[in-house]
């Protein structure tokens, strides 16, 4: 049971992970770079989840997977109480804290330096992945890491889409939960030290790169 | 010289308008003028990191930009004009070294960007820096990777920012050396921006004095500087020295001016008895006649005596301000060697020559009398 629910943990935090860099990334550097009608009120709604009780977010997500829904009603697609809607529920809450980091490292490089790449050649990828990545990479790791830390210790709104099925949505934040109902403090001991050594050591890389 | 790159561009800001028609041919043109002015603009519309709202920019018949009618536009992306940049602060990628910022065109020709690389920081004698990041190198090292690097994609046309304005003299007159150079060996149409007379002089073939968003005037360099076209003109490459003053006598040997109760001779320009002209000389064709000297034939016309108001000297020039025995102040230049023999002091008095041959009118075709200038 521990290690299904490791498992399962690693599985849905490294695939919310992968999306959060990648959306989290593009957003970050479309909040940095433009201006356009609008943006502070979608930056504000990119940011919402982060204060939101978790019910409220796992609420929002279930109007958005469950029936009824848009991904039911057009694109026939059952996600709802599978891991998928548990991996989806963590990239919402760890997505904001990637695209806050990835748009302030990026605003902090000089868009200079991006018109020297253009003028020596590079294509618009070219320069993104030449020039502005690199430059803003410290804080970009460090968003990278708070979002997978955030999306690791997921827990309300997993549990509202997801559920809390032992094999197959069931995270380690939802096994804790379930051993001290169970009062199996042995588990929930064991797990509680997993999840506090992960998210210590998290933020301990996320101060190293700041420092260096 | 056959003009390559011409450009007829305007560009409208909120409180600016730039309109500027430049023809260009494999020289060193300098564009002069005071910050403000739409220099680095223009340069930024050449590369392409700038869109003109109207009109052409065409190099060796390749048209970079056209927009003149709706539906007619051609605006090249920066990446495939060929423009070499050296920006104004250099902008070399700080996470790169030395050699990877120059073999940074050089990509896509896979291993022998680094060699090719190399080749280029030996050519400009920089392959001790190689291996060194943009933090640790000086200023003057810094611009010379940045202009390798610029070079590095062989371009047709280099494009300086201020290159010159954060570096000290001897490096400076290296730089100005290997430009010219540079420019004669690969046959570079190079537009250098610079607000400095002295670095216009060392290195421009022809100079285009820039200011209010329009080209004010275009020619060989020493020949704007002596003969500004028109008040605007003399404004920006000379600033001071612009006063006004009445024209006595007009004849084919020459004109004599009072300028409020001075008389002033001048060479043959045109001008009629009885008006009033803008008339300007260069700080540095005021001579200071030195006390115990006898006084050579060319300086015993116009001279006059005047109290020193305000001196400084700077690096290599000694710059003072005196007030003229007619109640107007001017400002004379000379080299700072002969500062300390002349013993000058404010409050002291001067024995001045303006040259009859500096003296110019400045009749233009817009000539506008600003009160300061008067």
């Amino acid at each position: 049971m521990i290690g299904e629910a490791l498992l399962m943990s690693l599985k849905v935090t490294a695939v919310a992970t992968i999306a959060i860099v990648v959306v989290g990334l593009a957003l970050g550097l479309v909040m940095a770079r433009t201006r356009f009608f609008g943006k502070s009120v979608i930056e504000t709604a990119i940011l919402v989840p982060l204060v939101l009780p978790p019910t409220v977010v796992g609420y929002y997500l279930l109007l958005l997977l469950g029936s009824g829904g848009p991904l039911v009603e057009w694109f026939s697609l059952e996600v709802v109480f599978t891991w998928h809607a548990a991996a989806f529920a963590s990239f919402v809450v760890g997505l904001p804290l990637m695209v806050q980091a990835s748009k302030a490292a990026i605003a902090g490089v000089d868009p200079i330096l991006e018109n020297a790449a253009r003028t020596l050649g590079s294509s618009e990828p070219g320069v993104f992945f030449r020039v502005t990545l690199p430059l803003a990479r410290r804080g970009v790791l460090a968003g990278a890491v708070l979002g997978g830390a955030r999306a690791l210790g997921e827990f309300g709104a997993t549990l509202m889409v997801a559920g809390n099925i032992p094999g197959r949505t069931q995270t380690m934040p939802l096994l804790i939960y379930d051993a001290v109902q169970r009062r199996d403090y042995v588990t929930a001991n064991l797990m509680v030290l997993v999840m506090t050594g992960l998210a210590f050591f998290s933020l301990w890389a996320v101060r190293r790169l700041g420092d260096s | 010289m056959t003009p390559r790159l011409r450009l007829d561009i305007e560009k409208c800001y909120d409180s600016f308008e730039l309109h500027v028609e430049l023809e260009v041919g494999s020289e060193i043109m300098v564009l002069f003028g005071p910050s403000g002015a739409g220099k680095t603009t223009t340069l930024q519309a050449i590369s392409g990191l700038l869109s003109p709202d109207a009109g052409e920019i065409e190099f060796d018949g390749e048209v970079f930009f056209r927009r003149s009618r709706p539906g007619d536009r051609v605006d090249l992306p920066a990446r495939h004009r060929g423009v070499g940049y050296v920006f104004q602060g250099y902008a070399l990628f700080p996470h790169l070294t030395a050699l990877e910022n120059v073999a940074f065109p050089l990509r896509g020709h896979k291993g022998r960007g680094k060699v090719e690389a190399a080749e280029l920081l030996e050519s400009m004698r920089l392959q001790h820096l190689a291996h060194r990041y943009p933090r640790e190198m000086s200023g003057g090292q810094q611009q010379r990777v940045a202009l390798a690097r610029a070079l590095a994609a062989r371009p047709g046309i280099l494009l300086l920012d201020e290159p010159f304005s954060a570096v000290d003299r001897p490096m400076r007159e290296r730089l100005q050396r290997d430009l010219r150079r540079l420019q004669a060996e690969l046959n570079l149409v190079v537009l250098c921006v610079t607000h400095n007379l002295e670095d216009a002089f060392g290195v421009g073939h022809r100079l285009a004095v820039v200011q209010d968003g329009r080209v004010q005037q275009v020619g060989r360099v020493d020949e704007v500087l002596r003969r500004p076209r028109d008040l605007r003109a003399a404004e920006v490459v000379g600033v001071s020295n612009v006063f006004h003053a009445l024209v006595v006598e007009a004849s084919a040997d020459g004109l004599v001016l009072d300028w409020d109760g001075l008389r002033l001779e001048a060479p043959p320009q045109h001008a009629e008895v009885g008006e009033r002209v803008p008339v300007y000389i260069r700080p540095e064709d005021i001579k200071v006649l030195y006390p115990d000297r006898r006084v050579g034939e060319a300086l015993r016309t116009n001279r006059v005596t005047g109290t020193v108001v305000d001196h400084h000297a700077t690096g290599s020039v000694a710059s003072l301000r005196v007030d003229l025995s007619n109640g107007r102040e001017v400002e004379v230049r000379f080299p700072e060697y002969t500062y300390t023999p002349l013993a000058i002091s404010t409050g002291g008095a001067l024995d001045l020559c303006l040259r009859r041959e500096s003296i110019v009118l400045l009749t233009g075709p817009d000539v506008a009398v600003p009160p300061a200038a008067v």
